[in-house]
């Protein structure tokens, strides 16, 4: 066993871990952090996106041990986040969810989106999404969530061209 | 939420869902998400062969403990189903392979540790002597003389062979003047819901009681099953299905882990559980669609479909799974081919193949996407025999509404609605006249337009006559539902449906806030858990909305009923002379509120009318008069560009009009139509489960089974036509499959229209880049 000490939703963490344990297992199965969700556990579908140091990670495919240091934010960290509360009443306002299953790692790849893009147009919003698999919405309703998330979040936005509004969280 | 449909406002309403919220903030809790203390993980050892003799199991050495398998539980009965047809040959399923295996994913051994590491750990040490026999792989090679044989006993691959005729055949084929024979396949799929399969178990001692987490599309029926294969009597297990991570069908059979985890569990005295993931999702669960249609239609050479002879194949995969089996699929299949059209003849023989794959079970659209590829095809390649427009084909042989309620020719009761009607809308959504314009004029990048037209029925809402005569051996044909009020006003729905992904915990609430003028805010609707809620079917079949609807209604109305009645004594007025408005039963000159009712109904009996029993609360059950089912129904139009060099087809545009009847809720019936034609654009696109020859499975990852994803699929247009049935509350039809019928029909007579010009020409799902190339190049002469 290894020791891991990490910031996980902005409190220190130390946890003793299996040097081969993935980051999801970590979260969910010691730290009881179920909201981190696995749909394929090799990397495709997004599900159990977090970020890492605020940058969006697949957690099925980081061992743990990799994030000692680092800063993880979960599903679960972002209740009081005014950002990811704007995209959640447009997910609900979009219906940009059914079983619900792969909505908490769409929320955070959707705040991700946004960060970089400002007010994205469909196009963009589609190709970024491609790495997050929904099986029951078709996507239309979290596309449109994220687009009207983005204009009430970056309304300064539209009138410029995008690449300015980009930049890595 | 405001409504407008209707003076109560709840039926039609728009309202946001009840159940997004825990969902939002990653608070929902799904099988994965339930622990008890002591939990075991387990880790099953899998067949890597398709077929073959097992003759002894190696359990390593100190770890036998840990390790179970068939001798450790002789007790287990086997959990095949199947029609209660003479015809329909069984083989026992038993959830750990005994003599032998018949498909790679079978389950030989389970190993338990406390984390899914080490029970993968030990199950990669036990060694499980397979002779290798041939496999059985294709669907319609298997029942040539000469093939190899999966089951012993057995006379040939078949589970069983049917026909399904009516009409005289032989004189339609006489005297057509047209005939055209075709054939096209519909290969193998996963159903790929998002949160794959699980169960967890342990026992309940204050309770006396097996306590099974599972996720499933109906927490009644899998008690039944799991305790028939158990031998437990039904009050010692109590089945809870939590958040479900969506089944589309994928979640509605009884399947070998989940009997082995509750085997394991009672034998040890430990919690154990499983938790699929996507490998075993891919190769070892409910697969489905792979159809193989050999049909010729009969028509005049106006284009007039006279009748309809034709074979077909259904690879049911190696086991026949409870309770309904593989031969549903058949069945539904033959008489679904006519689809919305007149004919005046029908004749397909069936067979449903045993081969060496994981077997068959129901997936969104059940048989009705091969069926309307099949037809939709065909129609197609007969208007291009004859050189017409293949809309107007559809137009001169669809059911016109002044026809309806129409029994095809596959012996379905078409209830109601407008056929023609929603294939002119889709007509005029995309402009074929502006498309036909285009394609003339050619693209500018090289790629080739075309475009594509499907009409498909979907019935729902079929009760006890129609499982009856598919001879099913569980009858779905009611739901039921409880109405319980509690002291303060609010209410409780208890029913025997399974919400996953459907929004019924929302639109349930919003038909009793009609019936009862209560705020939906104010009703919870509670299922998946055997303990809470009177007995109930699931959610499949397109069923939900009609029955756990209707007994809901039912249930609500009878318990407004008594709430009159005793607001009718508190005012000492006539009950005729009652109604209910805005949570309160009104008189002439007053009104009393339905909390001060509730509060007299459960814990104020003196205000009571004398002699009427306390509390407010009624069960319900409801099956429609007709129970041979509503049809929906609706037209797909789909517009394609395809890349004849890379066989790359895109989606340019896709319009449908549909017609459910009454919509409770349209922002959910919507969501449920994007989300089918999703399915059906990954069927007919991208989805495919390959097996090479010796029965290996070739698409075990995301990386090589191709989900639809946010980039390849269009923003979908939706027209709703509203013919609200007659002989459902409220007018509803079910809605839930229709969205996956029509697009691989839609969608490949799109990519066939695209490409007519070089004679290409595609017979089977998914239209590749390779399959798409392949036929240009064998069109053009080119090597491939």
């Amino acid at each position: 066993m290894t020791a891991l000490t990490f910031t996980l939703n902005g409190e220190e963490t130390t946890e003793a871990v299996e040097p081969r344990e993935i980051l999801a297992d970590v979260l969910r199965d010691r730290l009881r952090l179920t909201g981190t969700h696995l749909g394929c556990e090799h990397g495709a579908c997004g599900a159990c996106t977090v970020t890492i140091d605020g940058v969006p990670a697949r957690s099925c495919i980081v061992l743990a041990v990799m994030c000692d240091g680092k800063s993880v934010e979960t599903i679960e960290g972002t209740r009081d986040d005014a950002a990811m509360n704007v995209i959640r009443r447009h997910f609900h306002e979009q219906h940009a969810l059914q079983c619900g299953f792969c909505t908490p790692g769409m929320l955070m790849a959707a705040r991700d989106i946004i960060a970089r893009h400002g007010q994205p147009d469909e196009a963009t919003v589609r190709r970024e999404l491609s790495g997050q698999v929904c099986r029951c919405t078709g996507y239309m309703g979290i596309v449109a969530a994220i687009r009207s998330a983005a204009a009430e979040l970056h309304p300064e936005a539209a009138a410029r061209p995008m690449h300015t509004v980009s930049s890595l969280a | 939420m405001s409504a407008d449909a209707d003076p109560n406002g709840w039926i039609g309403a728009r309202l946001l869902r009840k159940e997004d919220a825990r969902h939002l903030i990653g608070a929902s809790t799904f099988t994965a998400d339930v622990r008890v203390p002591g939990l075991m993980e387990v880790a099953f050892v899998r067949s890597q062969f398709a077929h073959g003799t097992l003759s002894g199991i190696e359990k390593p050495e100190g770890l036998e403990a840990r390790v179970f398998s068939a001798a450790d539980f002789p007790d287990l009965k086997s959990i095949d189903g199947g029609p209660e047809l003479p015809s329909f040959r069984t083989a026992p399923y038993h959830a750990f392979a005994r003599e032998k295996v018949h498909f790679v994913g079978q389950i030989i051994a389970a190993c338990i540790a406390p984390t899914r590491g080490k029970a993968e750990d030990i199950a990669d040490q036990v060694f499980a002597d397979i002779d290798a026999l041939p496999a059985v792989v294709d669907t319609v090679e298997a029942l040539k003389p000469g093939a190899a044989i999966l089951h012993d006993g057995f006379a040939d691959n078949a589970f069983i062979h049917a026909t399904v005729s009516e009409g005289d055949i032989e004189a339609v084929a006489a005297t057509a003047p047209v005939s055209m024979r075709r054939t096209f396949r519909m290969n193998r799929q996963a159903t790929v819901p998002l949160e794959g399969r699980g169960v967890l178990a342990y026992w309940d001692h204050r309770l006396d009681e097996l306590v099974v987490y599972l996720s499933t599309q109906g927490a009644h029926m899998m008690r039944l099953g799991l305790c028939l294969a158990l031998g437990l009597p039904e009050h010692k297990m109590r089945v809870i299905a939590p958040d479900v991570g969506g089944g589309f069908g994928g979640k509605n059979r009884l399947m070998p882990e989940e009997v082995a985890i509750c085997a394991i569990a009672l034998k040890t005295g430990k919690p154990v559980r499983w938790i699929e993931d996507r490998r075993e999702h891919l190769i070892a669960s409910v697969h489905c669609r792979e159809h193989h249609y050999d049909i010729t239609l009969y028509a005049e050479r106006d284009g007039r479909i006279l009748g309809l002879k034709g074979e077909v194949h259904i690879d049911a995969g190696a086991y026949s799974l409870w309770p309904s089996g593989p031969f549903m699929e058949a069945s539904m299949a033959a008489r679904n081919l006519p689809g919305p059209y007149q004919m005046q003849a029908l004749h397909v023989e069936t067979h449903t193949v045993a081969t060496s794959k994981s077997p068959m079970g129901p997936y969104r659209g059940v048989a009705r996407p091969g069926a309307c590829f099949a037809i939709e095809r065909a129609v197609d390649e007969l208007a291009h025999e004859l050189g017409l427009e293949p809309a107007d084909v559809r137009r001169i042989n669809l059911v016109a509404s002044e026809q309806m309620p129409y029994r095809t020719i596959g012996g379905m009761r078409l209830d109601s609605g407008d056929y023609p009607k929603a294939l002119s809308i889709v007509r005029e959504m995309v402009d074929l006249a502006a498309l036909r314009r285009r394609q003339m004029e050619g693209e500018a990048d090289g790629r080739r337009i075309g475009v594509g037209f499907a009409v498909y029925t979907e019935q729902s809402g079929h009760g006890a006559a129609e499982w009856m005569k598919r001879k099913s051996r569980i009858v779905p044909g009611y739901e039921s539902a409880t109405a319980r009020m509690l002291p303060d006003g609010t209410m409780l729905l208890l029913v025997g449906i399974q919400n996953h992904g459907q929004g019924l915990e929302t639109t349930l609430a919003q038909i009793a806030a009609q019936e009862i003028t209560v705020d939906p805010a104010n009703i919870s609707v509670r299922y998946g858990d055997t303990a809470l809620t009177p007995f109930g079917f699931g959610t499949f079949a397109s069923r939900s909305i009609v029955f756990s609807g209707g007994a809901v209604a039912r249930a609500t109305r009878a318990l407004a009923d008594k709430a009159r009645r005793i607001g009718a004594h508190l005012m000492q007025i006539e009950f005729e002379q009652t109604h209910l408005a805005d949570g309160a039963v009104h008189g002439p000159a007053g009104k009393v509120s339905l909390a001060e009712i509730a509060r007299a109904a459960n814990v104020r009996q003196e205000f009571l009318p004398a002699g009427m029993p306390p509390l407010l609360e009624e069960t319900a059950t409801y099956e429609p008069e007709e129970s041979g089912g509503f049809f929906s129904y609706g037209a797909h139009a789909a517009v394609v560009a395809v890349d004849p060099e890379t066989g790359v087809t895109s989606i340019l545009d896709y319009a449908i009009a549909e017609d459910c009847g009454t919509m409770i809720n349209p922002m959910i019936v919507d969501g449920q139509i994007i989300g089918g034609v999703a399915q059906g654009i990954g069927t007919a696109l991208y989805e495919e489960m390959p097996y090479d020859e010796s029965g290996q499975p070739l698409a075990t990852t995301f990386g090589d089974y191709m989900l639809p994803c946010a980039p390849e699929l269009p923003a979908l247009r939706i027209h709703h036509l509203i013919t609200p049935a007659h002989g459902t509350e409220y007018g509803v039809k079910g809605m839930g499959e229709g969205g996956a019928i029509a697009p691989p029909a839609a969608i490949a007579n799109a990519v066939c229209d695209a490409l007519r010009d070089t004679g290409a020409r595609i017979w089977e799902t998914p239209l590749t880049p390779r399959r798409v190339s392949d036929a240009v190049a064998e069109a053009m002469g080119e090597p491939a």
